[in-house]
């Protein structure tokens, strides 16, 4: 069981490893837009989103 | 696909409104005959078309939205291509390219998300569109050598979107930084919460199954290792406040939560520095966590696109025409414009500067001033306000006041200032909150005395008890939680809340205020009449006639003229030699002949008599607030067109039902007495002021309120900003101005009058829920707490009863979706 005694600190410390991501996304206004990316994702024409061609037309 | 496919053939082929008014028109698109609820939406939809983006119509109609016709395009773009106007919002990027954030006006839904980025990234030049749904943002990069700012607006004009560049970084910098703030402080506290869940989970097994004190230990330190920085990082806010509010001598509720975090924090260390007992530090992260939520949710309810004041500097031009000796224009920024310098401002131009005109004759629309739904005739010598915008003449102004001296700058000081001094009505809940926490303090203290003559041990657990059974959660809770659900619900029903504190304000309210001009009426002139003289012209002819003539004017009569004759697929005749007569008409010939179409003075003008008959109809029309146009030629008059200004489609029965709830109604308007009259007429018994310039509107709402009304405003324009930033409660129309969107708590979407009733009942329901749940926790605590002074709250016990009560009124402020469902059903009679 003395195994434990590592283990939470680990998990703790991959908590933390979450809240720095967190924070960058926060940073990187992920969190701007709370409706737009829901619905973009579904105009699956659009394939500059997928970081192909900006300039190329959807066939 | 047809877009218009699922829909009936009555509604337009674009917004899929009604296309059946008198602005309604067809058009061909693709081939096939499609109608349109006006020529707006002929256009857009022909551009869309143009851009092979049908398809948005299939999102558009996937997503079961309509949009509204569009708004009206901005007329002077090429300003924004100046690099003088471009320095204040533009920032430079690498390769040369630039970067802009923009305002857009228009946007409904993602189907609009998806048309503008396509149609944008379709531009040459133009390296990022992105527009953000929730705050009508685009965020634009383009190559300046490619592609102009002004054709990128333009294209957007043509989409029936309005873009106005702004400067994000002033505007609305400090409120993102402090949301930002915020959910940081949530994440983190969310993380600690989560984590001690783990923690909690092996001490309540090891209680009931035993556990090594080995291992009870390093999770009391563990959770000592993971609360602290929540408390004190996640909850530092609270603790802060509470002590600012302690040294003010102000019992926030701000300072229960700080005492309730430190105190059980506090005893958890104590407990787990003399190894022994149960630890509540994972009650110290939830309940910070939970809190933190509330306020979250609150922030992005209440999060404003910008503020007021953003909006009124946008209608000020950035640029104007200077006219130096030689009569020679420069395009300059206003900012250098100075007193006594002359501008020219072109048709369709707004005003750059408070001014007289000195050369030139033209009509000026003043509505955002004034309210006067009309244009003014303006000469030589009469006075101009910055922001204003002419009509079809050209003029020359002799600058009088800049900048802050301007009418406009007036306004836009007067909304500050009315923000700034309106009553708060203070919340219920923070009245109860101080007597609350006084007395839980005075009973933990009675507590801990009574059992100090125990022992000190005993002394601790039971005040401590008490602190925490007492847990504000509840009491906290009550008021966000009601909110929250209430303003969920509203949104539904097109009742936009912009601001929380504003549903108790409308539960109380005893007084209504109008504005008229588009709030009661429609804000528009349609012709409503065709009188013919006698046989030898019908009421086509005439009307086509009249649009001839008409038909190159941008004067809001002959729009309105033009676009019934387009509504009813006239064929036009052509006319030559078209003249405007500033103030009076237009004349022109047609088919040889010469025709004159106008006022009564134009008619003395061109020398003809008008019939008895006409002449008391005219009267009528005018009377009843709308203008009769009269036409004639060969020294006669052939007929009479009327254009009234329209009452919105269910205004008579919403004054019907405040006056049956006894609420006090006002009409204030700018326009004539005898147009406010007229109104009264048609919507019974009410107190009418009329000719009221912007601060009387404000001035008479403050008079109402020093009677002991409460006041309710609604209005749309930006003469009304002032007042209804004065009021109790304010209420804008989605149609109107967007400064009267800004200034105001709530918003009708939708621009229907019969929603005011579900506004009043939404806040009256907010109001009763949020007093139950204050009934509620208080009925938890007063049972509890003479348990946890007794001493008898065990560790189980609290952690039972406490959620329980935040359970309690959370659920009791769900309810409040249902009674609204009833409501709205009785509402409809259904």
């Amino acid at each position: 069981m003395d195994v434990i005694f590592g283990l939470i600190p680990g998990m703790i410390l991959l908590g933390l490893a979450g809240v720095l991501v967190f924070f960058w996304a926060v940073r990187n206004g992920q969190y701007e837009d709370m409706e737009g990316p829901a619905h973009r994702i579904l105009n699956d024409d659009d394939m500059d989103e997928l970081g192909g061609d900006p300039k190329r037309k959807p066939d | 696909m047809s877009p218009s496919a699922s829909m009936s053939k009555d509604s337009c082929h674009h917004c899929g409104l009604p296309a059946t008014g008198v602005a309604a028109c067809e058009g061909e698109v693709a081939g096939e005959p499609q109608r349109f609820c006006c020529s707006g939406c002929l256009e857009v939809c022909r551009v869309i078309h143009a851009a092979g983006l049908d398809s948005f119509y299939d999102r558009l109609h996937a997503q079961e939205n309509t949009l509204a016709p569009p708004p009206d395009a901005p007329s002077d773009l090429d300003q924004y291509d100046l690099d003088e106007v471009q320095r204040e919002f533009v920032s430079p990027l690498s390769g040369g390219r630039r970067g802009a954030h923009l305002l857009v006006e228009g946007i409904h839904c993602a189907a609009c998300v998806w048309l503008i980025e396509k149609a944008l990234r379709d531009l040459a030049g133009v390296t990022r569109a992105e527009v953000n749904l929730a705050r009508q943002r685009l965020v634009l990069e383009w190559q300046p050598q490619q592609v102009a700012l002004s054709a990128i607006l333009r294209r957007l004009a043509a989409l029936g979107y309005a873009a106005v560049p702004f400067d994000p970084e002033t505007a609305e910098g400090q409120v993102q930084c402090s949301n930002r703030r915020l959910l940081f402080r949530m994440g983190f506290a969310g993380f600690g919460a989560m984590n001690m869940m783990w923690i909690s989970i092996a001490l309540y097994a090891g209680t009931f199954s035993g556990i090594e004190t080995e291992y009870k230990q390093f999770f009391h330190w563990v959770g000592f290792a993971i609360a602290t920085p929540v408390l004190f990082y996640s909850g530092g806010p609270f603790l802060l406040s509470g002590w600012r509010g302690l040294r003010l001598r102000h019992l926030t509720m701000d300072l229960p939560i700080a005492i309730g975090a430190l105190t059980t924090y506090a005893y958890s260390l104590w407990r787990t520095l003399h190894g022994g007992g149960e630890v509540y530090f994972d009650v110290v992260t939830t309940f910070i966590f939970v809190i933190l939520v509330g306020r979250y949710l609150e922030a992005m309810a209440r999060r404003s696109a910008a503020s007021a004041a953003l909006h009124l500097m946008e209608l000020q031009p950035r640029t104007a025409l200077r006219l130096d000796e030689s009569g020679q224009e420069t395009r300059v920024a206003v900012r250098k414009l100075a007193a006594g310098d002359r501008v020219l401002v072109r048709p369709g131009d707004k005003i750059p500067a408070d001014g007289r005109v000195v050369e030139g004759d033209s009509h000026v629309n003043e509505a955002m001033l004034t309210g006067e739904s009309q244009p003014v005739h303006k000469s030589c010598d009469a006075r101009v306000s910055a922001g204003t915008v002419n009509g079809e003449g050209v003029l020359k102004i002799r600058v009088e006041q800049v900048g802050g001296d301007t009418t406009l700058a007036r306004i836009i000081h007067l909304v500050e200032v009315a923000q700034g001094s309106k009553a708060r009505v203070q919340r219920l809940a923070d009245r109860i909150v101080p007597w609350f926490v006084a007395v839980t303090l005075l009973l933990a203290a009675a507590t801990f005395l009574f059992w100090m003559r125990v022992d000190f041990d005993t002394a601790l657990m039971a005040a401590t008890a008490v602190l925490i059974i007492t847990c504000p959660c509840a009491l906290g809770m009550s008021t966000p939680m009601s909110i929250v659900v209430s303003t969920g619900v509203a949104a539904r029903l097109g009742v936009l809340i912009r601001n929380g504190e504003a549903l108790e304000s409308l539960s109380r309210i005893t007084h209504v205020v109008f504005d008229k001009t588009g709030t009661l009426t429609e804000g528009r002139m349609r012709v409503s009449r065709i009188e013919c003289v006698d046989a030898t012209l019908d009421e086509a002819q005439l009307l086509a006639l009249a649009a001839a003539l008409e038909r190159h004017f941008t004067h809001p009569l002959a729009r309105a003229i033009t676009l019934a004759a387009e509504v009813r697929g006239l064929v036009l005749p052509a006319a030559e030699q078209l003249q405007a007569h500033g103030g009076l008409g237009v004349s022109g010939q047609v088919g040889g002949e010469l025709v004159w179409l106008g006022n009564a003075r134009l008619m003395a003008q061109a020398g003809v008599d008008i019939p008895d008959g006409m002449a008391a109809l005219r009267e009528a029309v005018e009377s009843a607030m709308g203008v009769a146009v009269l036409l004639a030629s060969g020294g006669r008059v052939l007929g009479v067109i009327c254009l009234e200004d329209q009452l919105r489609s269910g205004a008579r029965e919403l004054l019907d039902r405040l006056r049956a709830q006894g609420l006090g109604v006002t009409l204030l308007t700018g326009d004539t007495r005898r147009a406010a009259r007229h109104l009264q007429q048609q919507l019974g018994e009410m107190r009418v002021l009329a000719e009221l310039l912007p601060e009387d509107k404000a001035r008479e709402i403050a008079a109402l309120q020093q009677l002991g009304e409460r006041v309710l405003m609604l209005g749309d324009g930006v003469n009304d900003a002032p007042a209804l930033a004065r009021a109790d409660i304010s209420i804008a129309m989605e149609s109107g101005s967007d400064v009267s969107m800004e200034c105001s708590d709530v918003v009708l979407m939708g621009s229907e009058l019969r929603k005011l009733p579900y506004a009043i009942e939404i806040g009256r329901q907010a109001l009763r829920t949020i007093r139950q749940n204050l009934l509620l926790s208080l009925a938890y605590n007063l049972t509890l707490i003479p348990v946890a002074m007794a001493g008898l709250v065990t560790p189980v016990l609290a952690a039972i009863a406490m959620p329980l009560s935040s359970l309690l009124v959370i659920g009791n402020a769900i309810l409040i979706r249902r009674r609204m469902g009833r409501f709205v059903e009785m509402q409809n009679g259904r």
